[in-house]
């Protein structure tokens, strides 16, 4: 858009189409060399860079840096007009040292946390590379150790529970599915269970905070059990179902989180089901993906993530976050970049350096406009043929990839996704044509949405991969396999 | 004995005239001395960590069943001894272990044993195996950035002072969105310039345990104007008119850590103190009275300020992974020194903490108000001893305002909802007499998550409180301070001697 500019190889192959772009061109010449040879500017604004050092002409000349502050060189130019030279030093000056104090200053964790003889452990954290955790906690791991099934009261033999009192019971005691309950992976192992549905109940996202109530609404939420038009089969009948309850989290720190999720589901794995956890923000991928992994080996399965963000910002803070669960899998070189499918991106977040990362990583995306462009039908297509790349699938779902029509219940909402039919259409067929390995689905935001909608929706979105495992089971894997009797003759 | 005779006898004569004040008594209740002698200012109380879980004493086993005693002195005396001492307490409850062990076998019950004692090691903290802090990536470019300061330098050149956003002579709202309509300071020499008595800061802390949204409670007070303008009717004054306000912004919050956020509120509510003008910290959760109140002890002086502090909950938690959350911020405040317990003044409790809590507050000597007190003693006695207390503790006022103090049914909108709270007809006096009667140094209202209210209630109840705190400054100010004044001309119409007391 804009046609100025401080560099001389780009400003040749400007059209001279604004009166600025003009006047910049021909004071190029007049421009004093001592000052810079690359910066151009008016004669009359040229004295006002004469107090500046080559550091701050360089400054100026950096698009990446002047983005920092939300400018650009347009924008620049207007600010230098507005001041002398010394206004204009003091402004780059201010600048440069802003941004110098961005990164972790030398000397700045050394500031004492103890005031007047008194220890205050908060009081340099922000200046810190640590945050202190409180070890003299009584029963310090208490919230993530697993009762044994010594410990019980009443004696059990391991193996689902079944909380219905009825054979035809319609309600009860709210559980994914209405399937049997799974305490411990005894119980997995002894119900022979296939799916295993597990809560992760962490609100830790960047947008609005709700998800760790996602797993309580969804399984107080029909949708989940039953017959499957388009599939033809009733995965709540074919298939062994439990719901293996919550895991624990820590409320107050993703970091605290991740290795506890990550044990918890490799233990599925290894207990023989396919997950199906229900975050959950989104950086529960990061545990769960390297679970597979862990299980399964690095490059053994693709993961296709249906989202409408990349989640993949990089050179943060903080380690771990919704927003940088996939640059951690693959920094981590937990997954390869390659065997990850992205589907749906759209919104600011993705914007050129996230998608230039991506290819240049050699991640695969599909983004809305490619939808839009496309047709959804070629872009199913080509995910379910990048999935079978590897032998297997793990499926990430956030619900953002929905539009909010069919969303407003999701943390992150952004306008411009896929229907709820897209979605079960490319859910049902992932897990029917390749073998999935584990399904999540996160940042559902309940209180979003006043209607039961999102809830719904979540629940079809998981029920139109049971269909899919299950049609797998009864041998249907053939491409966008639609039953017969659901179509007109 | 003789206390519970007379308590059972207290508990018939109670139940035949029914009457409160004797049934209160009427549960047979350890009796707690509060402290023998005073804290000090800028002293760590003695007593801090008599109940803090991980520092306090752990207490042996007591009334172990025969049966079981047996048991357990025919074990190893390492195995005994660790069952007796009580540390097994953290894995399993005693109860459920001397039921366990009274039907096992000897095999079984040294199988139970050795499994507690395996999970006991495995529950407390070790060095080497457990992480004691949490890592922050010191390499990332952008360490700082979640707290840098824009340069004022970047901005056209303005005089410091307040600055008003309104186009119009007439005044009216501008469009943009601020506290109270109030202009915006964005330095310290902004507030000093504009001689700012008042400056309202946000601070969106999103890190609560309940439902989350306090991070929006900033900006659906700044969106929803209603409440905070005009003249208060019971005093007939215009805070707006008689203060000078401002909109001091947002503070900078890394919503992924409540412990790094803190610092820089402190340092932001100190900041705006060190002016003389009052903050009013808008949350953000209950975490914020920390930062908040010990930047008034960074100001003011360790033990010179005394905090009301209004809330569901006691906010008394300790002993936890983390050093501070929601739960936490009082036990913090008073670990550090920077408010005596005595000088803590809890209005509005009815969540539900057990016995020991309040043992506890009651043996360091802070003073809480419940609603069970004011259902026993009525809201109107509730509130003179609540203001008569804040008036006498310190020189220095801090009121900090959980919203769920206050019924659901006046504040759905908020993460921690306890039923049975103040109405707003009781909150708002209370508040404006508390910011009237003493002098107030700072101000918060915490917890409102409006994402759970589809009505603006919660945010115009949130308003309106701040409203009434700014009137209680104004009266202040205006050197208005006489207990519970109302004014004349608006309480009455004063046509005739209607009430008997006309002067």
């Amino acid at each position: 858009m804009s046609v100025k500019t401080y560099l001389p190889n780009t400003s040749v192959s400007l059209i001279a189409v604004s009166m600025t772009a003009i006047w910049l061109s021909a004071c190029a010449n007049n421009l004093d060399n001592s000052v810079s040879s690359n910066v151009k500017l008016p004669p009359t604004d040229n004295v006002k860079l004469q107090l500046l050092n080559e550091d701050e002409l360089a400054f100026l000349r950096d698009p990446k840096r002047l983005r920092w502050f939300n400018l650009t060189e347009e924008k620049v130019f207007n600010q230098l007009a507005q001041r002398d030279e010394h206004g204009v030093k003091q402004y780059v000056a201010d600048m440069m040292a802003t941004i110098n104090a961005a990164s972790f200053q030398d000397g700045q964790d050394s500031t004492s946390n103890i005031k007047n003889g008194i220890l205050e452990p908060l009081s340099n954290t922000a200046d810190s590379t640590s945050i202190p955790l409180n070890v003299d906690a009584q029963g310090y791991n208490k919230s993530k150790i697993i009762q044994p099934a010594i410990f019980d009261k009443y004696k059990r033999t391991p193996g689902p529970i079944n909380l219905q009192r009825y054979v035809n019971e319609q309600d009860g005691i709210p559980t994914f599915a209405g399937a049997p309950v799974a305490i411990r992976t005894e119980d997995l192992v002894a119900g022979q269970v296939e799916v295993a549905f597990v809560g992760v109940p962490l609100a830790l996202g960047s947008g609005w905070r709700d998800s760790q109530h996602a797993p309580t609404v969804l399984r107080g939420m029909y949708g989940l059990g039953g017959y499957d038009i388009a599939g033809g089969v009733d995965p709540t009948l074919i298939l062994s179902i439990a719901d293996f309850g919550n895991i624990a989290t820590s409320y107050l720190s993703t970091e605290l989180n991740i290795e506890h999720i990550k044990e918890q589901v490799s233990a599925m794995v290894e207990a023989g089901t396919i997950p199906f956890i229900v975050g959950g923000d989104h950086s529960i991928m990061y545990p769960t993906v390297a679970a597979m992994s862990d299980s399964y080996g690095k490059t053994a399965f693709s993961v296709v993530q249906l989202d409408a963000h990349y989640n993949g910002t990089r050179g943060l803070d903080h380690y771990y976050s919704d927003a940088q669960s996939v640059s951690r899998l693959l920094e981590d070189q937990i997954i390869e970049p390659a065997n990850l499918i992205q589907v749906g991106l759209r919104g600011p977040s993705q914007d050129k350096e996230a998608l230039e990362w991506l290819r240049e990583t050699g991640v695969k995306y599909h983004t809305m406009v490619e939808v839009e462009e496309k047709g959804w039908d070629v872009i199913q297509n080509n995910t379910i043929a990048q999935a079978k790349g590897a032998e297997s699938t793990f499926v990430s779902f956030d619900m953002s990839v929905l539009d909010p029509a069919y969303a407003p219940g999701a943390g992150r909402p952004i306008p411009g996704g896929i229907s709820i039919l897209q979605a079960r259409s490319l859910v049902r067929r992932l897990c029917a044509e390749t073998k999935v390995i584990g399904f999540e689905l996160l940042d559902v935001a309940p209180y979003l949405d006043t209607s039961y909608k999102t809830a719904l929706n979540a629940n079809y979105i998981m029920h139109a991969c049971l269909t899919g495992i299950a049609m797998r089971k009864q041998g249907i894997t053939g491409s966008n396999h639609l039953d017969p009797l659901a179509l007109t003759p | 004995m003789n206390q519970i005779k007379c308590a059972s006898i207290l508990l018939s004569v109670g139940l035949l005239i029914s009457s409160p004040q004797l049934l209160a008594k009427a549960q047979e209740e350890t009796e707690i001395k509060g402290p023998v002698t005073p804290s000090q200012a800028g002293v760590v109380p003695e007593n801090i960590d008599s109940a803090t879980p991980g520092l306090m004493p752990i207490k042996p086993l007591k009334d172990i069943p025969e049966n079981v005693l047996a048991i357990l002195d025919a074990l190893p005396e390492k195995k005994s001894e660790f069952i007796k001492s009580g540390k097994s307490n953290v894995v399993l409850k005693s109860d459920i272990l001397f039921d366990l062990l009274s039907s096992a076998s000897s095999t079984e019950a040294e199988e139970y044993i050795d499994t507690i004692m395996s999970i006991h090691d495995q529950v407390e903290f070790k060095k080497g195996r457990d992480i004691e802090s949490i890592e922050l990536n010191k390499a990332s470019p952008d360490f700082n950035s979640w707290r840098l300061k824009r340069p004022q330098s970047m901005n056209p050149e303005r005089e410091a002072g307040p600055i008003s956003l309104g186009r119009y002579l007439g005044g009216g709202r501008s469009g943009i969105p601020t506290f109270a309509n109030a202009p915006v300071a964005l330095t310290p020499e902004d507030l000093i310039a504009g001689k700012v008595d008042v400056a309202i800061l946000g601070a969106p802390l999103d890190m609560g345990s309940g439902w989350r949204d306090a991070i929006h409670g900033p900006r659906a007070m700044r969106m929803l104007r209603r409440g905070t303008g005009g003249h208060d009717v019971s005093t007939l004054i215009n805070p707006s008119s008689v203060l000078n306000i401002v909109d001091y912004g947002n503070v900078a919050i890394d919503q992924l850590s409540t412990e790094r956020s803190v610092q820089e509120v402190r340092s932001m509510v100190r900041e705006i103190a060190e002016t003389g003008a009052v903050p009013i910290i808008i949350g953000g959760d209950h975490s914020l009275e920390y930062p908040n109140v010990a930047a008034m002890a960074d100001v003011y002086g360790k033990g010179k300020v005394a905090v009301v502090h209004f809330d569901a909950h006691l906010d008394t938690g300790r002993g936890r992974v983390h050093l501070l959350s929601h739960g936490q911020p009082i036990y913090r405040l008073m670990k550090e020194a920077h408010v005596r317990p005595e000088d803590y003044i809890q209005v509005g409790l009815r969540a539900h903490y057990s016995k020991s809590y309040y043992e506890w507050e009651k043996e360091i000597g802070m003073k809480y108000h419940t609603m069970a007190e004011v259902e026993r003693r009525g809201w109107d006695a509730v509130m003179e001893r609540v203001i008569k207390e804040a008036t006498e503790s310190t020189e220095y006022l801090y009121v900090s305002f959980d919203v769920d103090v206050l019924d659901p049914a006046f504040q759905p909108g908020t993460g921690t909802p306890v039923s049975g709270g103040l109405t707003m007809r009781e909150a708002i006096p209370i508040i404006r007499r508390l910011c009237a009667e003493t002098k107030l140094v700072g101000f918060d209202i915490v917890e409102l998550a409006p994402a759970l209210d589809s009505t603006y209630v919660s945010t115009l109840n949130a308003n309106s409180l701040m409203f009434a705190c700014m009137t209680g400054i104004a009266m202040h100010k205006k050197g208005i301070t006489e207990k519970g004044y109302i004014s004349e001309l608006s309480s009455e119409h004063g046509q005739d001697d209607y009430y008997g007391d006309k002067k």
